[in-house]
């Protein structure tokens, strides 16, 4: 065998994930076969891709449209939250002040309130782009003011020397010094975006999305249809991380995480 | 392309705590003043003081006519921290110009070309490297040339070399020494070291315990320029122990 250094982590890198992958779709396939698991319950791997095939175009259509979703309502809370935060880090009056109204959006179920919003938007994208971008909100808003908070005090000091106005402070040091917490936030948010817009589909009468799809599939105790939008869910949020983890390199490749210990 | 400053009647408190008693002192324009004093005597401050960064309670500081502010408004005042404090985002070149790109209204009529600071300072390899690829002595580096890119008649440094170990720091002096022949300006320089204080000054000022004040003011005449080799003089050697002799009668009120 080659002793090159590389090998044994590359190994690790890309072969390991694969083969932890298929021995859970294996045992998840060898579950459902031999204790013959009703479908509604838990569908098998090989029923899952066997739905997806009869109708691949739909569900690529209806993948479309709840990324679509996701990625506004996700956007969106970061361009709020970048503003916001910038307003907050200069204002702590402002900041102790709106830091409860975000913590209770954090912590409000949305689910709950779901069917609420649908009443007051209406039918089709507006509710999905707005809980979406709500429940992600708060998240981003924390992150961007600590962020920016945690400049260092050093540069700070340095830029304030040279009286640097209050928009280049922004622009050159405390927004560049909020990308890592950032990319943190957003690693977790792009899920939960996912999940927000899905619920959102299922409920504001309208056909459109995998949400939709899910909703009448548990209506009619469609069990596969339901873990073929299940598995479409998995591979959008699969793909947005992916995403994230290549910005996350080309942005942040300065900061101490994108480094091999 | 220095100048001088005034300082009058200079106090500072925070809250209750006294930190700097009515100081006046004037540091000649184009020479090397440096700091010495128990560490929390108020060294520090009072260089905030000079740099606008700190307004003191009473009294003023005046630069060559204008005020801090104004200095620090124009671009005609470099400061040169303890923690390099440099941009992780940004390239050793691009953290040596930044602050000609910071407040960019205001450029310094004159200034030396930061390429060839990072050349004098033996950088050139490393342009494109970002601080985290260089060690404490290079991060150092990049910190002075930052503060020389200014060009500006007034460098301000707040014990630059603290936190270099023993042999880098040396060779920080030297090319301290070196950088200021080429590009003279009004220093002031805040220190614990003793030898480094020796080597590099006109003149030394020796703190008291807080409140700060003056306890001894001595010129230092050694010739210039100052090569590495003077450390081994008798004359330095002299000029070191009179500054321990004072600085331990400073903290633990010998008179002397």
């Amino acid at each position: 065998m080659s002793n090159r250094p590389g090998s044994a982590s590359r190994r690790r890198r890309v072969v390991a994930p694969i083969v932890g992958i298929f021995v859970f779709l294996a045992v998840w396939e060898g579950f459902v076969q031999l204790r013959d698991v009703r479908p509604f319950v838990l569908t098998a791997p090989s029923d899952i891709l066997g739905y997806l095939g009869k109708a691949p175009g739909d569900f690529f259509a209806a993948s479309l449209i709840t990324t679509r979703h996701a990625l506004v309502g996700f956007g969106g809370a970061l361009v709020v939250a970048l503003l916001l935060g910038s307003l907050l880090v200069a204002s702590p009056f402002a900041e102790r002040a709106t830091q409860p109204v975000l913590v209770l959006i954090q912590v409000a179920p949305f689910v709950a309130y779901i069917s609420s919003i649908v009443l007051w938007l209406g039918a089709g994208d507006p509710p999905a782009y707005f809980t979406t971008g709500l429940v992600c909100l708060p998240a981003f808003v924390f992150a961007t003011v600590s962020g920016m908070r945690g400049a260092d005090p050093a540069s700070r000091e340095l830029f304030a020397s040279v009286d640097a106005p209050r928009w280049e402070v922004m622009w050159r040091l405390r927004l560049p010094s909020s990308m890592p917490s950032l990319f943190t936030t957003a690693r977790y948010s792009i899920g939960l975006a996912l999940i927000v817009s899905y619920l959102v589909e299922g409920s504001n009468f309208s056909d459109e999305g995998l949400g939709a799809i899910g909703k009448r599939a548990a209506a009619s105790n469609v069990g596969d249809a339901l873990w073929a939008t299940v598995f479409c869910m998995v591979i959008l949020g699969t793909l947005g991380l992916g995403l994230i983890a290549l910005l996350e390199r080309w942005l942040l490749h300065w900061h101490a995480s994108q480094r091999a210990i | 392309m220095s100048v001088a400053v005034e300082i009058r009647g200079v106090s500072k408190s925070f809250g209750d705590l006294q930190v700097v008693q009515r100081l006046d002192l004037d540091i000649a324009a184009g020479s090397f003043l440096s700091l010495v004093g128990p560490s929390g005597c108020g060294k520090s401050t009072l260089l905030r003081m000079i740099a606008g960064l700190e307004e003191p309670t009473a009294g003023t500081v005046t630069i060559g006519g204008a005020s801090p502010a104004e200095l620090r408004r124009t671009k005609r005042l470099a400061v040169v921290p303890q923690q390099p404090g440099l941009l992780p985002w940004r390239t050793v070149a691009e953290n040596a110009r930044l602050l000609l790109e910071i407040n960019h209204r205001h450029q310094p009529s004159h200034h030396p070309d930061h390429l060839e600071l990072l050349d004098e300072v033996g950088l050139t390899d490393f342009l494109g490297a970002y601080p985290h690829e260089l060690s404490g002595g290079m991060r150092q580096r990049v910190a002075l040339v930052r503060g020389f890119a200014l060009g500006a008649p007034l460098v301000l440094m707040d014990e630059p070399f603290a936190a270099l170990d023993e042999i880098t720091r040396s060779e920080m002096r030297d090319l301290l020494a070196r950088l200021l022949e080429r590009h003279p300006a009004t220093v002031v320089f805040v220190t614990h070291s003793i030898s480094e204080a020796a080597f590099l000054s006109d003149r030394v000022l020796v703190f008291s315990p807080r409140p700060a004040r003056v306890t001894a003011d001595l010129e230092v005449a050694l010739p210039r320029p100052r090569p590495p080799e003077l450390e081994d003089t008798p004359a330095f050697v002299d000029v070191c122990a009179d500054l321990r002799h004072r600085l331990h009668g400073a903290m633990y009120g010998a008179t002397s």
